[in-house]
């Protein structure tokens, strides 16, 4: 394919800062199973892109612990293949998509690359866009970039050549632009824009509350049909969990559970990932149970988020809202002694 | 553990008594507990033993093994060193060599156990649901200067004529061989597991090969000839879950083994995990109308009926209405809307019929095929 494609996971999301303290937002787990990042490298994968940078930021050990070396995206490649791009950290950072100062220290994975275009995309917008469709459009466009939106939403998705790119990386600071979202938020001259729209799943998680109903939304089927797509799978980290245990006594409705998870209690229009523990007597109504998690006996849980390996002890009542949801942050212990 | 320990799995059976399940695949193929095959037991056991030479001797339908293990990714046993060998059998300069019995498939591969240039090998069986550790093993045969270890587990005595049974001294030195003996003298039965020294090995299946009228076996040439000449060969006690599954019925009995939290087969171990193929699914769906009890349940998954006492592998869409309890529902599988289903066992892909009820069931194991179905839609039209 005729394109390489650049996932800029450098980009921070104030909102995102209790599921982000010790990870990047790209490696955000979603949908049980997932981390945010999956979607966009799975997306790229199934539209037949075989190149892709990966510019994170730091805290870095997650994302690479995740990501490795692409083997399953099928990115572990001779030729071509992923490549793990890191610059080096500004204060301040540039919160836009595409960032120049970025790419700049890395300008050989664009010229030594054979591809005449480049798809600059994120990790928080979550899609199964099809990027070679997109490719086809932009190149009968005729236009210099063009920009993936869905109902007049920006995607953060951009196809340009990677000659223009090139020029840019050369210019941008005489040109005062800073990102290639900036150039085509500025419809900057004498560049032509051209959109691309698209029909599909997409989420933009920038926020608790972006996240909260992204997730929940999934428990809809049509929202899950339109994201678990038979012919385009969605690749993660593979874990070797056990499928997952229902004991006698347990009681589900309307959940997403990931394999690996033993449940002894009571689960209702909630999320579960892998190798969680909910005990007997427990009641998890409308939240999100991260990877490795126990919520001890007799807990009541409603619109609570636990970040992975968050112990809830015996009894622990927590209710949260559907607007503010109540965020336990990675590793957290919380016993009825705290709540007191 | 050193690489001087070489596993040879014999993969190569059929398990005619499993009926349909082992028609196109191999009896190692067949999938188990919701997400696996039975041959990731054994092959887990290595990974987590250290050891990292196997070889998987292949005959009846390999195809499904071949590609299922592939480079051996899922166990770690994509090795520049060792790693996983499948070892069918071949053509040679003297004509085609079909395996005749374990001890031969095991002699034609002699050429492969050269080039590995073991002290130790480990023979397992790809038919048994067991998690032991092997390096243990390994390192009793060698405390005891053994010639071959055999491993045995302690059956109950009304069950020690269906196995071949060791007799032993308080020493656990072996004494006799007893294949399914009437009046057992021992509660020991051989799990099919023995470490040899190679050199001995060796010796005695070169030996065996020339003798026209033996059925070249393990149990039945190679371990009585070593015995007649004395050899020393010692037994070691293994603790723990061990089944062969043989039948449609110990099949299911494993099954519902893993939903026993008694029964020593624990999958959600992390500490011996059994590795598996990774198809990349959605976590499982539990709908408003769905409920789950006692069961486990694979990923991409969507359950919209009523499971109980259930193993349901990936991909099995279970419709309203629909009852299942006791059963195991193979990937894939489609049980329609109010199809009743009690201690049945659906093969892959199998399309369960709206309203469907097993004719004439009364409390035996029925693996479903289009014959059963045809009698329920007989019944239908009486």
């Amino acid at each position: 394919m005729n394109l390489i494609a650049v996932v800029d996971a450098s980009i921070k999301k104030e909102g995102l800062q209790d599921l982000t303290m010790k990870r990047t937002v790209s490696s955000v787990p979603f949908a049980g199973r997932y981390r945010l990042i999956d979607f966009v490298l799975s997306s790229l994968v199934n539209s037949g892109v075989n190149t892709v940078g990966v510019f994170p930021c730091y805290p870095l050990a997650s994302l690479l612990d995740h990501i490795g070396v692409g083997k399953s995206w099928d990115l572990d490649r001779r030729k071509n293949g992923l490549y793990f791009l890191p610059v080096t950290q500004r204060d301040g950072g540039i919160s836009s998509v595409g960032a120049f100062a970025g790419f700049e220290e890395h300008l050989q994975f664009f010229t030594k690359s054979s591809q005449p275009y480049v798809i600059v995309t994120n990790s928080f917008v979550v899609t199964q866009l099809d990027y070679k469709d997109m490719l086809e459009k932009h190149i009968k466009s005729g236009a210099d970039f063009t920009e993936a939106v869905s109902n007049g939403v920006q995607l953060k998705t951009y196809i340009l050549s990677k000659d223009l790119l090139v020029e840019l990386l050369q210019t941008y600071l005489d040109k005062q632009v800073v990102s290639v979202e900036d150039v085509v938020n500025l419809k900057k001259s004498p560049y032509t824009f051209n959109e691309y729209e698209y029909e599909g799943y997409f989420a933009v998680i920038d926020s608790i509350q972006s996240y909260f109903e992204a997730s929940l939304d999934l428990l809809n089927e049509d929202k899950r049909e339109q994201l678990f797509l038979a012919n385009r799978p969605i690749f993660t980290k593979v874990k070797d969990e056990p499928p997952t245990r229902y004991v006698s006594g347990s009681h589900v409705e309307r959940a997403l559970i990931a394999n690996g998870s033993t449940i002894m209690g009571t689960v209702t229009d909630s999320l579960i990932s892998r190798g969680v523990y909910i005990k007997k007597g427990a009641r998890v109504e409308n939240c999100i149970i991260m990877q490795k998690s126990t919520v001890e006996e007799n807990c009541d849980l409603a619109y609570v988020i636990a970040d992975k390996e968050v112990y809830i002890g015996e009894g622990v009542v927590l209710h949260g809202t559907p607007e503010r949801p109540i965020v336990l942050r990675k590793g957290a212990s919380v016993s009825k002694e705290d709540l007191r | 553990m050193n690489n001087k320990v070489v596993a040879m799995l014999l993969a190569g059976g059929q398990g005619s008594r499993l009926k349909s399940l082992t028609y196109t695949i191999a009896k190692p193929a067949l999938p188990f507990g919701g997400k696996y095959r039975i041959i990731d037991f054994p092959l887990s056991n290595c990974t987590n033993s250290g050891i990292e030479t196997v070889g998987v001797l292949t005959q009846y339908q390999p195809h499904v093994l071949h590609s299922y293990i592939g480079l051996g990714t899922p166990w770690d046993l994509d090795r520049r060193h060792g790693g996983v060998t499948m070892l069918p059998p071949f053509a040679e300069i003297d004509g085609n060599k079909w395996y005749a019995g374990t001890a031969s498939a095991i002699y034609q591969n002699i050429t492969f156990l050269q080039s590995c240039d073991p002290e130790y090998v480990l023979i397992l069986s790809g038919d048994h649901i067991y998690k032991m550790d092997y390096e243990v093993l390994v390192d009793y045969h060698k405390e005891h200067d053994a010639d071959v270890t055999i491993s045995v587990l302690e059956v109950p005595w009304e069950e020690a004529s269906r196995f071949g049974v060791i007799n032993v001294d308080d020493q656990m030195k072996v004494l006799e061989f007893d294949e399914k003996p009437e009046n057992p003298k021992s509660n020991l039965a051989s799990m099919g597991v023995y470490v040899f020294t190679w050199k001995k090995l060796k010796e005695y299946l070169e030996a065996d090969n020339l003798i026209e009228e033996s059925s070249h076996d393990f149990g039945k040439d190679i371990l009585p000839a070593m015995m007649e000449n004395g050899e020393k060969m010692i037994a070691y006690p293994f603790k723990g879950y061990w089944k062969d599954v043989g039948t449609v019925d110990s099949f299911w009995e494993a099954n519902m083994d893993l939903l026993d939290l008694n029964s020593g087969l624990n999958l959600h171990d992390s500490g011996w995990r059994i590795y598996s193929s990774n198809p990349q699914l959605p976590p499982q769906v539990i709908n408003r109308t769905g409920n789950v009890q006692s069961s486990m349940v694979n990923e991409g998954c969507v359950i919209s009926g009523e499971v109980t006492k259930s193993i349901i592998f990936q991909k099995v869409v279970v419709e309203e209405n629909a009852q299942i309890s006791e059963s195991v529902i193979m990937s894939g599988a489609t049980v329609h809307k109010g199809a009743k289903l009690h201690r049945a066992i659906v093969p892959p892909g199998f399309e369960v019929p709206e309203g469907f009820e097993i004719i004439d069931q009364q409390d035996k194991v029925v693996l479903l095929t289009d014959e059963e179905v045809e009698k329920w839609k007989e019944r239908g039209e009486q």
